[in-house]
């Protein structure tokens, strides 16, 4: 009486996720999850003074490296040995120095993506996300686009789902910033691109109401049994 | 960051807009101001409501008995005010509605009479001063609906700034956007300062020679002969509305107009003031200072600071010192505006801890024509409140206010983005956006705009208004995949352990001391963390196995546990992606062989590269696992999967569709019940149990446990029996209530599948 076992949850969306961009010719890349202020910040255009590393409380680690605070550090570390057309996902843990409760946790997902090439607008953002979302939830699925602020992007997106007649934040993305193209090695003026990173738990906690983000980490085999 | 519909009307028309709340926070939202909250002051609760019946007040001649309808129910409340009749439609404020100002309307009893509700007058309803009589409102109001449809109450609108747009957090900031999105004019409003006959000199000097790393402008002008008094009711009121405690007219005026166009500025008693002289310079290293908030600070030498020749004034653009704080006394005084350095004001900020409204603006880059225009408009609105005559006024400087000129690259611009505009139209979107067009190609840009400094910022600008979402969308060229990349082999692993009943476990990177202690792991070789918040969050796991111990710990009504995980581990040097496999219980030995054997055959390697081991029982005890046996399995990945043969066709994805419907887990202790039934061999017991479930959220898991066919129950029957564990999500249940759901089950098997419980 063999009972299948059960993958956790965020596995299963990770999969989901990378098969549509599989289809689209897309490579995957974990990238480490200790890495270096360079990649996780510098890289990305976020100067050291800038207040936008105060919006990621960061783990620093003794040796002067840190834990990634988002898989966006993959980027120039992907990038910058490769010619365009550039096309990656990059699905894996980031941490942020926080105290936890029910809706925040230090260890969580993320689902960058990366796209480099010649001639890249908006309009391929804006539809790859919108195809993403299709694939995942339907094709009645609601997706809008607002502009945001990431120092790593310009112009930058911030992209909402419609879920229950309410629109719920999935993450960030925008056209790459020519000084992180610049850090790849490559010609801002020749490429353009664009990249995402939306969250992984929270639909997931969306999806199923899931009430304590922190379930997903418990190792509770009455929670992942369920899956 | 709070702002106040009412007060944005100040800069704007947006009521001519005749947008709703929600119209001016969905166009915000999308053209890149996020929108946490909007609160009308006017609560739901507040309908219209029609006066059916008057009646004296029994106990007091200036009271009256109205009764009321809202169309359904007729509700009896006392009102005190003279001008209300039968036939009128009111605001009626139903029990449970909150006034603005966070006044809760309760059941009452005015003398001897029980009121069940209130009917307002304006003022009730912030939306002006009027107390005498209740608001009569038109006829031909629909009575039931709330009256937020029908009267324009004001609002806050609770916004989420984005740390570039320090030009966003004030209420002209949020102005000048809805400018650009609605196409609407700026109101000219600045208060001019009243003419004076005589201007006296300012009574000190400026000297900000050595801080200019610091300050690019320092700008003061005196007030002399004030008198220090409450504001005005408008100003306090405001204030109040959006969280700040009005205090006096001098420190209301520069927070009011910090609120109003984003500038900080400061206020000095002057005759505190030592010297004749202010000195804007940096700190002394272990120079002492008490701050407003009375706490000593001890500063050095990074920290900018406003002094005087004898003493430390203020702690630059951060907060000001109780030395020369202005008090009810004060008689003349001094205000200070300035543009200061973001990076000095934010590492003196962050290093103290001491995060102000003021510090907050100056860290996200202030206009850098404010410093002028603010210290203007606080000055006028003292000497409207606290009269007095003014100085003149003296500035040092160091910056200059030319625009940062960007040649727009049309084409550029338009390629980025995905769509056809025009010239004309990029200049046009531009120019409502405060840019000025030179030679109809460089876009000069608004001093106020720290944030926008290449071709690709004004790409955003176009983008943002225009709209994201009425960018068409193009679809990416399709290419090859390239060779499939090891995560597709981690999923392949993990699919062979779900096969085999296998649960995959994610467990935390992190150790604490207290965990060292039970894996018995000193921590010299880990990783460590360096600042934080959690003491549990100190070491870096160097080993999958800890956490999954420690789940088969947590979870002692499972039996076997059969957990795996796979994930990433650290040393000093290295981060390595491990494989570890966990059994307990039941057959613990017998099923990690089985795993052992699947791995080695399906990625074509020796069962020894998988080696087995067996938890101690010293280890058992430490990590409080109460089964007698737990085995285990560890391996470096990128060595498993170096020697294993593993063709790429195999490396498919597999996706579940499977349903589920998810149940809470609760924290209280569950209880358990047998249950055993002989039914039909051919039945599901998937289906079955799917059933079961559907009889009561209180049922957290149903758990077959035994599965049999044998004669002795009759021809072509089996014997199934399951663990049921059931709990409340809020409380520990208690037995009488599992028995009703028991019960229930035990009928429902009988009915829908013929099942006979078996007695133990």
């Amino acid at each position: 009486m063999i009972q299948k076992g059960t993958l956790h949850p965020v596995t299963q969306s990770i999969r989901k996720a990378i098969c549509f961009f599989e289809s689209l010719g897309f490579d995957v890349f974990e990238g480490p999850e200790v890495d270096t202020e360079w990649y996780n910040f510098d890289a990305l255009n976020v100067p050291a003074e800038h207040p936008a590393r105060d919006v990621q409380d960061t783990f620093y680690l003794t040796d002067g490296r840190l834990l990634r605070t988002q898989t966006s550090n993959s980027q120039v570390r992907y990038g910058k040995d490769k010619l365009p057309p550039i096309k990656v996902v990059v699905p894996g843990v980031c941490y942020r120095n926080e105290a936890t409760d029910a809706g925040h946790e230090t260890t969580f997902y993320q689902f960058e993506g990366l796209y480099i090439d010649k001639n890249v607008t908006m309009g391929h953002l804006f539809w790859t996300l919108e195809n993403f979302y299709k694939f995942v939830y339907g094709d009645d699925v609601k997706i809008r686009f607002k502009p945001s602020f990431f120092p790593f992007t310009e112009p930058s997106v911030e992209f909402d789902v419609k879920f229950k007649g309410k629109w719920f934040e999935l993450g960030g993305a925008g056209m790459v910033h020519p000084k992180v193209i610049e850090n790849m090695g490559l010609d801002p003026a020749i490429f353009s691109g664009f990249a995402f990173g939306p969250g992984v738990e929270r639909p997931i906690m969306v999806k199923y109401g899931i009430q304590d983000i922190r379930l997903l980490r418990s190792g509770d085999l009455r929670f992942l049994k369920q899956f | 960051m709070k702002i106040l519909r009412s007060w944005l009307q100040d800069h704007i028309d947006i009521d001519s807009s005749k947008l709703s709340d929600d119209e001016i926070a969905d166009k915000l939202a999308l053209s890149g101001t996020a929108v946490e909250e909007v609160t009308n002051f006017l609560d739901e609760k507040i309908i219209v409501a029609e006066i059916i019946k008057i009646e004296p007040h029994p106990n007091a001649d200036r009271l009256q008995l109205a009764t009321v309808t809202d169309g359904t129910n007729e509700t009896k409340v006392v009102c005190g005010a003279p001008n209300i009749q039968v036939g009128q439609k009111v605001p009626f404020a139903q029990l449970g509605a909150m006034l603005p100002g966070n006044f809760e309307i309760k059941k009452a009893n005015i003398r001897g009479v029980e009121s069940l509700g209130m009917l307002c007058a304006a003022d009730e309803l912030a939306l002006g001063d009027d107390h005498a009589g209740i608001i009569i409102l038109p006829e031909d109001c629909e009575i039931g609906v709330s009256i937020s449809k029908i009267l324009h109450g004001d609002s806050i609108f609770d916004l989420e700034i984005t740390a570039n747009r320090g030009d966003c957090l004030s209420h002209l900031g949020i102005a000048r956007e809805l400018r650009a999105v609605l196409d609407l004019p700026l109101k000219e409003n600045l208060l001019p300062l009243p003419i004076q006959s005589d201007t006296p000199k300012l009574s000190v000097s400026i000297d900000i020679n050595s801080g200019v790393e610091g300050c690019y402008r320092y700008s003061c002008i005196g007030i002399n002969n004030i008198t220090i008094a409450p504001s005005s009711d408008l100003i306090q009121s405001r204030l109040s509305a959006l969280g700040l405690k009005p205090i006096n007219n001098i420190v209301d005026a520069s927070n009011y107009t910090m609120i109003d166009m984003g500038h900080p500025t400061h206020a000095f008693d002057a005759d505190k003031i030592e010297g004749g002289q202010i000195i804007v310079r940096f700190a002394k290293n272990n120079e002492e200072i008490i701050t407003l908030d009375g706490i000593k600070r001890v500063l050095n030498d990074s920290d900018l600071v406003i002094a005087d020749q004898k003493k430390i004034l203020a702690l630059a653009g951060i907060m000001g010192c109780e030395n020369s704080i202005v008090d009810s006394n004060t008689k003349n005084i001094i205000i200070e505006s300035a543009h200061f350095n973001p990076i000095t004001i934010r590492m003196t900020a962050k290093r103290l801890g001491l995060s102000t409204d003021a510090s907050y603006r100056y860290e996200r880059g202030i206009d850098r024509n404010g410093p002028d225009a603010a210290i203007d408009q606080v000055a006028a609105r003292i000497i409207i409140s606290a009269g007095g005559e003014y100085t003149e006024g003296l500035s040092a400087i160091v910056n200059d206010l030319k625009p940062i000129e960007i040649a727009i690259p049309y084409d550029l611009i338009r390629g980025l983005i995905g769509i056809d505009i025009s010239d004309t139209h990029i200049n046009d979107i531009l120019v409502r956006l405060g840019f000025q067009i030179i030679d109809e190609h460089i876009a000069a840009v608004p001093l106020w705009r720290n944030d926008v400094t290449i071709w690709q910022d004004l790409a955003e600008e176009i983008a943002r208004i225009y709209g994201y979402n009425n960018i068409p969308r193009v679809a990416l060229p399709i290419s090859d995949a390239p060779q499939k990349a090891s995560y597709y082999q981690k999923e392949f692993i993990k699919d062979t352990l779900v096969d085999l009943g296998f649960s995959e476990v994610f467990g935390y990177t992190f150790l604490s001391e207290n965990n060292l202690k039970t894996i018995g792991l000193s921590p010299d070789s880990l990783l460590e963390v360096k600042n934080p918040i959690q003491i549990e969050n100190r070491y870096m796991k160097s080993s999958l196995l800890p956490s999954l111990l420690k789940a088969v710990a947590k979870n002692p009504t499972f039996d076997p546990i059969m957990i795996f995980e796979i994930g990433n581990v650290f040393t000093k040097e290295t981060e390595k992606s491990h494989l570890a496999i966990v059994t307990s219980g039941k057959n613990a030995k017998k099923i990690i062989e089985e795993a052992q054997k699947a791995l080695s055959s399906q990625l074509q390697i020796d069962t020894e590269l998988l080696p087995i081991s067996e938890l101690s029982r010293d280890e058992l005890q430490r990590y409080k696992i109460k089964k007698p046996i737990t085995y285990m399995i560890e391996v470096d990945l990128e060595l498993i999967l170096s020697r294993a043969d593993l063709p790429e066709d195999r490396l498919k994805l597999n996706i579940s569709d499977k349903k589920i419907k998810y149940r809470g887990v609760s924290k209280f202790p569950a209880i358990t019940r047998d249950l055993a039934f002989i039914i039909d061999n051919k039945l599901s017991t998937e289906d079955m149990i799917t059933e079961i479930y559907d009889i009561s959220e209180l049922i957290g898991r149903v758990e077959l446990f035994d599965e049999f066919v044998s004669d002795k129950f009759g021809k072509n029957k089996k014997n199934v029996a399951y663990h049921i564990y059931l709990e409340h999500p809020e409380r520990t249940l208690i037995d009488n209530e599992a028995d009703l759901v028991i019960q229930k089950i035990i009928e429902m098997v009988k009915s829908k599948y013929a099942g006979e419980l078996r007695d133990k």
